[in-house]
């Protein structure tokens, strides 16, 4: 045996990896060469070294944040959340989008007393109400409504509709705590419900846009609407996310009749589009999770107050109401800051909470203020 | 050197195949530290490792149907472990100086300065060596003498001919020795 063909068997002597008989040709080599014999001291020093390398520990907390990572979801809930993820289904989403706003542009248009009727005028209709730029507005209100109507169960969390899908993205937080409810306890079919819907939705919010124009294709009457509702609800979506001003809160009148002209004046960003929901326009309000009844001195006030604030802890405005003569604040507010915004709201005034259910991550929260 | 890999813990495949909650986590309990080891000795960095090791478990997670159980669990984890290793040191936007700090928590056991500063150099130096290794050669010397696999558990893990194990580990200790001759 050569003194090459001795040394490539030292790393496998080391290992005490070696046949009987190449042990054997080894020793008999090794008696006789002591370059082998320092080499192979080298050698097994080096392995001892790097032995003696302590194992590494993971860090303190990593099988909590793999099982975060990893919790086991139902079948229907990972379907719900590829929903959710519009972009992986987009051409399904986009076609059913394309018939169900289709649909819906259509048959509005085809009643001008349906336009009226869901318009929202309580007592004086302002001027800007009648002026021509509502119209597309009241369009896009129902290809919503439309879609409304296919999801019962939805929250009447209305601006999820403005939402693009990058904002779900950036906000993946509602995912998070129902995936928690299933490791939990199994899955809770009242858990599950209403994932579906906001799915569908979610593949309406960003196909609508992304196939708008298309929709000159589509549907030649409705090509104007549809596109000037798109831009609308752009514009509007980009109002929200102004932080609300208050150096100059704007009186009550004209401006609430018609909101969607006074939101787009930029005047007063902070009011919300009406509800879409509630006896007024004809559509069924869901439940919402959270009622309360907010007594304040100053209406308005305790109102900007309320929606700057769903803005602070990670929520929005969805909508705004009257009821009975009293205003009615539409909020989602997630849930992980609810407790904070019953802490600062009660703040504001005289809050009492007559329905509170907080399963949902983003919990759906009415506020009836009044003096 | 890590203790050797073992058995599964007994039922553990089935119940994990049974999709219980609890064994998946018992898994991680089980092996995360042998993944995160490996990942932190081909990486170097600790934040890297970690997120590799996370996703080592969670493929795993994935893939658990699939498992076939014809390995045992913890070279599976070792194999998965490794190729995300290299694929990670294979992709080009990888800013990490590669195997840089491969050692870096390497303890300094000696009470005594100076013999403390002596294995302080040594230390730096054989965490250089090991860091200049190739990947390949570098992943079968820490498989073998840190984590403490056999040559038939590397082959298992890295779906290598025992042979090749054999080879790459000696190149890589004859190549760590001539690194390390004046510490000899």
């Amino acid at each position: 045996m050569t003194c090459t063909e001795t040394r490539d068997l030292f790393s496998a002597l080391a290992d005490d990896a070696l046949t009987p008989a190449e042990r054997a040709a080894l020793d008999a080599h090794l008696a006789g060469c002591a370059d082998c014999r320092r080499e192979l001291a080298g050698l097994l020093r080096t392995v001892k070294l790097v032995r003696a390398i302590d194992p590494a520990r993971a860090p303190a907390g990593f099988v909590d944040r793999v099982r975060a990572a990893a919790r086991p979801e139902p079948a229907p809930k990972r379907l719900a959340r590829r929903l959710r993820a519009p972009w992986q289904t987009l051409p399904l989403g986009a076609a059913a989008l394309f018939l169900i706003a289709g649909l819906a542009v259509l048959l509005f248009r085809g009643s001008h007393e349906q336009q009226q009727a869901a318009r929202y005028q309580p007592t004086t209709p302002g001027p800007a109400a009648q002026a021509p730029t509502a119209a597309p507005r009241e369009t896009g209100s129902s290809a919503t409504t439309a879609t409304r109507e296919s999801t019962p169960a939805a929250p009447p969390a209305r601006s999820r509709k403005l939402e693009t899908a990058k904002n779900r993205v950036e906000q993946p937080a509602p995912a998070e705590p129902r995936a928690e409810t299933t490791a939990k306890g199994g899955s809770p079919p009242r858990d599950t419900a209403p994932a579906a819907p906001e799915g569908r939705r979610a593949k309406v919010d960003s196909s609508e846009r992304a196939q708008a124009p298309a929709g000159e294709r589509f549907s030649s009457t409705a090509e104007d609407a549809r596109a000037d509702a798109t831009t609308d609800a752009a514009k509007e979506g980009k109002l929200r996310q102004e932080p609300p001003a208050f150096q100059s809160p704007p009186p009550f009148g004209a401006s609430r009749v018609a909101p969607s002209v006074a939101a787009k004046s930029q005047t007063m960003p902070q009011v919300a589009p009406l509800s879409r929901t509630g006896p007024m326009t004809g559509v069924p309000a869901a439940a919402p999770d959270v009622s309360a009844h907010l007594r304040v001195p100053d209406v308005t006030l305790a109102e900007l107050s309320l929606i700057e604030l769903a803005a602070r802890v990670g929520g929005r405005q969805t909508g705004r109401r009257i009821d009975g003569g009293r205003v009615v604040v539409e909020l989602a507010v997630p849930r992980d800051a609810y407790a904070q915004f019953v802490r600062e709201a009660t703040a504001l005034g005289s809050l009492s909470i007559e329905r509170q259910a907080t399963e949902r991550p983003v919990l759906a929260v009415t506020v009836t203020v009044s003096n | 050197m890590r203790e050797a890999l073992g058995a599964d813990p007994p039922g553990l495949l089935e119940r994990l195949r049974a999709g219980e909650p609890r064994a998946f986590e018992e898994l991680v309990t089980a092996y995360q530290h042998r993944v995160f080891g490996v990942a932190l000795r081909m990486l170097g960095s600790r934040a890297e490792a970690e997120e590799i090791a996370q996703e080592v478990f969670l493929r795993a997670y994935r893939a658990l149907a699939d498992f076939r159980g014809d390995a045992r669990l913890g070279t599976w984890l070792y194999g998965i472990a490794s190729r995300l290793c290299l694929n990670r040191l294979a992709s080009p936007d990888r800013r990490v100086a590669r195997g840089d700090a491969a050692l870096a928590d390497v303890p300094a056991a000696t009470p005594d300065a100076a013999a403390a500063a002596e294995r302080a150099e040594l230390d730096a130096a054989l965490r250089a060596a090991i860091a200049g290794l190739p990947e390949d050669r570098r992943l079968v010397l820490v498989l073998r003498d840190v984590e403490g696999l056999s040559y038939e558990e590397i082959a298992e893990a890295l779906a290598l001919d025992p042979g090749t194990v054999r080879s790459r580990l000696h190149r890589a200790r004859l190549q760590l020795k001539e690194k390390l001759e004046r510490f000899a």
